[in-house]
């Protein structure tokens, strides 16, 4: 599903965000991107739904090479991916259920459709019953849930995580995670940047190890202890 | 990405239902931001009205203008004065005379007692008349000229009447009408180029609006394309917000001339009642009440597109 080809990011005026790095998750597969902060998790995240693009090596993803993708296409490509932002990125001046619903409103889904899933997906992250509320009544926490779940409501082939659980307390985390596995267990590709280390050994999933830009391990699943 | 992915865009008819779809949405999305901002946006509606207004209310005044000469009389006769001493012989030779002009088409003499019955009717005419000892009016040649004389042979016509040693006063009408019409025309540039002038005002208007909601939306539009919205669909609501503008300051401006129809009527059915009903005010055309919104609408959506070109269309990574 997902292919790096010796990548290599370099931010306009900044040092290299991403070396020379080179790994493949195949369709279905649940795998952790960790390191320090400033590792560059978030850098790949964004180069595999192109808000960045890479300034050496290849991508593809979806059998797609992400350097032929052009501008209308990369609506597309991020359309058939499921994103949740470290920032969030809710529109604050929207209910919250409207906030889940953007990318089916965006598919084209017929509406009633779209509230049945919007009312889905909130259910799953634990916030039944609060779309009518704005995003700036939530808690930080709740906010991050309001981001998954309009990650999770278009049930897109592959949803990248960017932190996900970084607002969450530890059970809660955990209930998250538990979410994204069964989405995985469903037939979804899965990759969530984070670097909750107790977390990841608790999940027991394949996690791809940053240092500074460099892939400096990729554990397997089996080996996580 | 294909996959069992939901949100890939279906094809086909159901592809078309979820165009319908998305229109829908960005259309009831459009009309809720506006509404967010009810003083704002009811103050650029007005504005852009009340410019709107002006060329259409110019228009109404030529129309009537044009329509109050024409019913004056479409004649271009040339009302010819004899000399008092002139006998009913002599008018009528001379009326003979004129008639073998090749520039003249005919010839109507009017008696002094014919001029006096028609001042008579003239209200409050008529008892004045009645105190005076005698017919003071002369005998009056109506002179036609013949059809398709430009305006120098008109005016050598004059010049030859006024010459006859017969005549007292040449008056013509046609030239005031020339002149009336000449007005009109001119008129009728002045609102075109005042109708152009404001219409790409309003262009200018809409677009610098929609400019800055584009911008005061830049974060709800960054995370629109982050999860997959295309740049049509992002374009969307702005184009409905700028058709909304148009279509509502079309639809002021016709409410403005149509105010000033009905506070214009009053005196001006005075003024016809004293052209015996004879006219008739003209109000402004039912194509023009429709044609205003939507020409408006459509101003509206140019001054959106080029907004939106400008300021949303910019490439991504
Ligand atoms: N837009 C940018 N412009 C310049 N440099 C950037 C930009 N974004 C990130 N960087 C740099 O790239 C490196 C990797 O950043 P990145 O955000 O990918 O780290 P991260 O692993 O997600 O960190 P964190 O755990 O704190 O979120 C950092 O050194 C950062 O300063
Ligand atoms: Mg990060």
């Amino acid at each position: 599903m997902i292919r790096f080809d010796s990548v290599s990011k370099r931010y306009p005026g900044g040092r290299e965000a991403l070396s020379n790095l080179s790994f493949r998750v195949e369709t279905g597969e649940m795998a952790f991107v960790t390191g320090h902060s400033g590792a560059g998790k978030t850098t790949l995240l964004k180069l595999i739904a192109l808000i960045e693009r890479p300034t050496g090596g290849a991508i593809e993803v979806g059998g797609q090479n992400l350097a032929r993708v052009k501008r209308g296409g990369v609506a597309r490509l991020r359309r058939g991916i499921g994103m949740v932002f470290q920032d969030h990125r809710l529109l604050m001046d929207r209910s919250v259920a409207d906030n889940v619903a953007l990318p089916l409103v965006i598919a084209g889904m017929p509406r009633e459709e779209r509230a049945r899933r919007v009312r889905a997906a909130l259910d799953k992250v634990g916030l039944g019953g609060r779309g009518g509320d704005a995003p700036a009544a939530l808690s930080a926490g709740e906010q991050q849930r309001v981001g998954i779940a309009r990650a999770i409501a278009g049930r897109p082939a592959l949803i990248i995580a960017d932190e996900p659980t970084g607002n969450l307390d530890p059970q809660l985390a955990e209930e998250i995670m538990r979410l994204f596995v069964g989405l995985r267990e469903a037939g979804t590709t899965i990759l969530i940047a984070s670097h909750d280390l107790p977390l990841l050994k608790r999940m027991k999933q394949r996690a791809i190890v940053l240092d500074h830009g460099r892939l400096i391990d990729d554990v397997p699943a089996s080996e996580v202890a | 990405m294909n996959a069992r992915a939901a949100t890939t865009a279906p094809r086909g008819r159901p592809r078309l239902a979820a165009w319908r779809r998305q229109h829908a949405w960005c259309l009831r999305d459009s009309l809720h931001q506006l509404a967010r901002r009810p003083f704002g946006t009811a103050l650029t509606i007005v504005v852009m009205g009340l410019a709107l207004s002006l060329p259409l209310a110019f228009y109404l005044l030529l129309a009537n203008v044009q329509h109050l000469s024409g019913a004056l009389g479409e004649s271009q006769s040339v009302s010819v004065f004899l000399k008092p001493s002139i006998t009913m012989d002599t008018a009528e030779s001379l009326a003979q005379d004129l008639r073998a002009r090749a520039d003249v088409a005919e010839v109507t003499i009017r008696t002094p007692r014919q001029g006096l019955a028609e001042l008579a009717a003239v209200q409050g005419f008529g008892e004045a008349l009645h105190a005076l000892p005698a017919n003071p009016l002369p005998y009056v040649l109506l002179v036609q000229p013949r059809k398709g004389l430009d305006r120098a042979q008109a005016g050598a016509m004059v010049q030859a009447l006024r010459a006859l040693p017969q005549v007292d006063l040449v008056q013509d009408d046609g030239q005031w009408r020339a002149r009336l019409d000449a007005l009109i025309a001119l008129g009728r540039r002045a609102t075109l180029l005042l109708a152009v002038l404001l219409g790409a005002a309003a262009v200018l208007v809409i677009g610098n609006t929609v400019r800055l909601d584009i911008r005061t939306r830049a974060d709800e539009i960054a995370v629109q394309q982050l999860v997959g919205a295309s740049a049509s669909f992002v374009r969307r609501p702005y184009l409905y917000e700028g058709v909304w503008y148009g279509l509502a300051a079309g639809i002021v401006a016709v409410l403005l001339v149509l105010l000033l129809e009905a506070v214009l009527a009053a005196p001006v059915r005075e003024l016809v009642a004293s052209y015996a009903g004879r006219l008739q005010f003209g109000g402004l055309p039912s194509t023009a009440l429709l044609l205003t919104p939507l020409c408006a609408a459509a101003l509206g959506w140019l001054g959106a597109w080029l907004a939106s070109t400008r300021h949303l269309l910019r490439p991504s990574p």
